[in-house]
């Protein structure tokens, strides 16, 4: 069996959680520290949020404080259906969220204000990116790589990709380029996000690719 | 070389141990911020060697961060009483009490920190100061990149005394927060870095049955009936008469014994008050034990912790509550108050339940004792929790990764 040309070299990803000072009491409050607020702080509290594990409800930090803490539900729906990786920059993504917060203001309003310790607080991340020291040159090689991996890896070459390559995934990219499995890359890259945790995901993952391992395998026979 | 504390020679665990316990990506990333600031000093400076969740944690991230090539040192401040009176005042402002402290005073929390910087040898690559008793000692830097880490409850501080504080806050590099509700608007980056419990350690490191026996035994502790475990020190904050309000309307429905645990810290002046009221409070009751221990009674908790049905922290203010955690790595389910540091490890309804209340409390403690498979299940998605979270592993990563992003700021990937 020929080997594809280029590897793929698994990595990992830590955060360190670094505090704006910034933080929100109100709905209005809330949207206007949006508009405001670094392309960072906007990655960790959307596509970041599934790295905090043991969360589905929502789909990101802003609708979970919306919904627990101000108690406005029908907002929190709306902006859990808010989709980061769908626009071509975090500025997009703002002016989605700004967009969403101010239609529901006009139409419903909203005067609750937090006390002291229950505002949402406005954070983001640094972001360490290490080799995970795996490497697959095969499909086989990498269903193996794929079970021993972290969620911060599958978080880094899954959903963090997504921003990094313009809506793209590494693993998909990997698999439909060096690899030519056009429609196992595209299996893989149309997995919902937002359905699953991090293990979830990887699960699918796992899923699709001992699939065609094993299609692969069966043709071998024949 | 070997830490010694006080009178009590430390075990030494190398960072090769957590191989296998702690996430992967921890240690790789550990590994490679190691070799990055090989040879650095790294100083650290709290004020009580024993007693407390930081004094632990230093206790223990010494060795580690020694075997990683990190040369790491750890002062304490002295004061008098005076001083600690003092502290203790500002402690309890920045968590929100009421509290008066005079120009005097402030004066003389300056002059001990004076002292301090005259004895203390306070050149280093990286400072870290921990809590407000040594944050003045900034006037005195001399060179290499200062933090402060602040490891008490900052969500509702007296303001005039929080404004006192951030004078010398601004004048660091950084500041560190365990909670990012304690963070404030600072001119200097700020971190959120949540402290930790080490897996080796005699606090919580597996004990053989015979070990938990004994103790159990040396404080004529039921074996039988199921255990209600308090383990913090004697301060308000903790709410310790609270938890025998709830244990008192658990026992109503439920036959069980209650355990208080706590230990004296030397910056801590009121504990032996509170220790009074709490044995005022619980009157007789002979299945109420309050247990004034040691600073040094690592195993003593550990045996408890894991003797005890269900685990309470019903702190009405928290700095972090790692006894949570320690509780958690020991598959126990926690009950705790909704405050600090608590609901970030308390997932409620999977590792435990967040309460707001004395009748809150004793509903979920009675919840647990009547369903052992939930108590079992939340013992064991806390533990994973734990794993993930809270071993020292993670706060030594974040440590270095703070020292790393001083020495390289400006940007948000860095890939090593």
């Amino acid at each position: 069996m020929e080997e594809p040309l280029s590897p793929f070299e698994f990595k990992q990803c830590v955060n360190i959680l670094k505090s704006t000072g910034k933080k929100a009491r109100s709905l209005r409050e809330l949207r206007d520290a949006i508009t405001v607020v670094s392309p960072e702080a906007l990655i960790h509290h959307t596509c970041q949020y599934y790295l905090k594990g043991h969360v589905l409800e929502y789909t990101n930090d802003f609708a979970r404080w919306v919904a627990e803490l101000l108690e406005e539900r029908m907002l929190a729906e709306q902006l859990s259906g808010i989709d980061p990786y769908a626009y071509a920059s975090m500025g997009e993504v703002r002016d989605e969220l700004v967009r969403v917060i101010d239609e529901y203001l006009r139409i419903v309003g909203s005067a609750r204000e937090m006390p002291p310790g229950d505002e949402f607080f406005f954070n983001e991340a640094i972001t360490f990116v290490v080799p995970a020291g795996l490497q697959a040159r095969n499909l086989a090689e990498f269903l193996i790589a794929i079970q021993y991996l972290d969620s911060s890896s599958i978080y880094y070459h899954f959903y963090e990709a997504r921003i990094r390559l313009g809506g793209s995934d590494d693993f998909s990219s990997w698999l439909g380029g060096s690899l030519n499995k056009k429609t196992l890359a595209e299996k893989i890259r149309k997995i919902d996000l937002f359905m699953h945790t991090i293990e979830g995901t990887k699960r699918h993952i796992m899923e699709a690719v001992e699939e065609e391992v094993r299609k692969d395998m069966e043709r071998v026979e024949l | 070389m070997n830490w010694q504390i006080g009178d009590k020679l430390l075990g030494r665990t190398e960072i090769r141990d957590y191989a296998g316990i702690a996430p992967s990506a921890d240690l790789l990333l550990i590994h490679k911020l190691a070799d990055k600031l090989a040879g650095r000093q790294f100083l650290h400076v709290n004020s009580t060697k024993s007693g407390g969740g930081v004094a632990e944690i230093l206790q223990r991230m010494m060795p580690v961060l020694d075997s990683l090539g990190i040369k790491t040192r750890w002062e304490v401040i002295k004061g008098d009483a005076e001083f600690f009176e003092i502290t203790k005042k500002i402690h309890n402002a920045l968590q929100g009490s009421e509290e008066k402290i005079t120009e005097k005073m402030w004066q003389h929390y300056f002059e001990i920190n004076r002292e301090n910087a005259n004895r203390i040898e306070l050149e280093a690559e990286a400072v870290l100061i921990h809590d407000p008793q040594p944050a003045p000692l900034i006037e005195f830097r001399k060179n290499g990149k200062w933090t402060w880490r602040c490891h008490i409850d900052l969500s509702n501080p007296v303001v005039e005394v929080c404004d006192r504080i951030r004078q010398y806050c601004a004048r660091y590099d950084a500041a560190i927060f365990s909670v990012e509700k304690f963070a404030q608007e600072l001119p200097l980056d700020e971190f959120i870095i949540p402290p930790a419990i080490a897996p080796f350690s005699d606090k919580n490191r597996e004990l053989r049955e015979e070990e938990i026996g004994e103790v159990l035994d040396r404080f004529h502790l039921s074996r039988v009936k199921p255990l209600i475990l308090q383990v913090s020190r004697f301060d308000r904050f903790k709410d310790p008469i609270g938890v025998i309000k709830a244990y008192q309307l658990v026992k109503r429905y439920n036959d069980c014994s209650l355990v208080l645990a706590g230990s004296p810290a030397t910056d801590d002046p009121e504990g032996e008050k509170v220790l009074n009221e709490v044995r005022e409070f619980a009157e007789s009751d002979p299945d109420v034990h309050i247990l004034m221990l040691p600073p040094s009674s690592d195993v003593e908790i550990n045996a408890l912790q894991r003797s005890a049905t269900v685990v309470l922290q019903k702190s009405i203010k928290e700095g972090f509550g790692l006894t949570v955690s320690e509780a958690m790595w020991k598959g126990k389910p926690v009950v705790g108050g909704a405050t600090g540091g608590i609901p970030l490890q308390i997932v409620h309804g999977v590792t435990g339940f967040l309460v707001h209340s004395v009748e809150g409390a004793a509903f979920r403690v009675r919840q647990l004792l009547n369903d052992p498979e939930l108590a079992k299940k939340m013992g064991e998605e806390g533990r994973e929790y734990v794993r993930k979270n809270f071993l020292i592993t993670r706060q030594i990563r974040d440590y270095l990764a703070v020292f790393y992003i001083l020495e390289n700021k400006g940007m948000s990937v860095m890939e090593i």
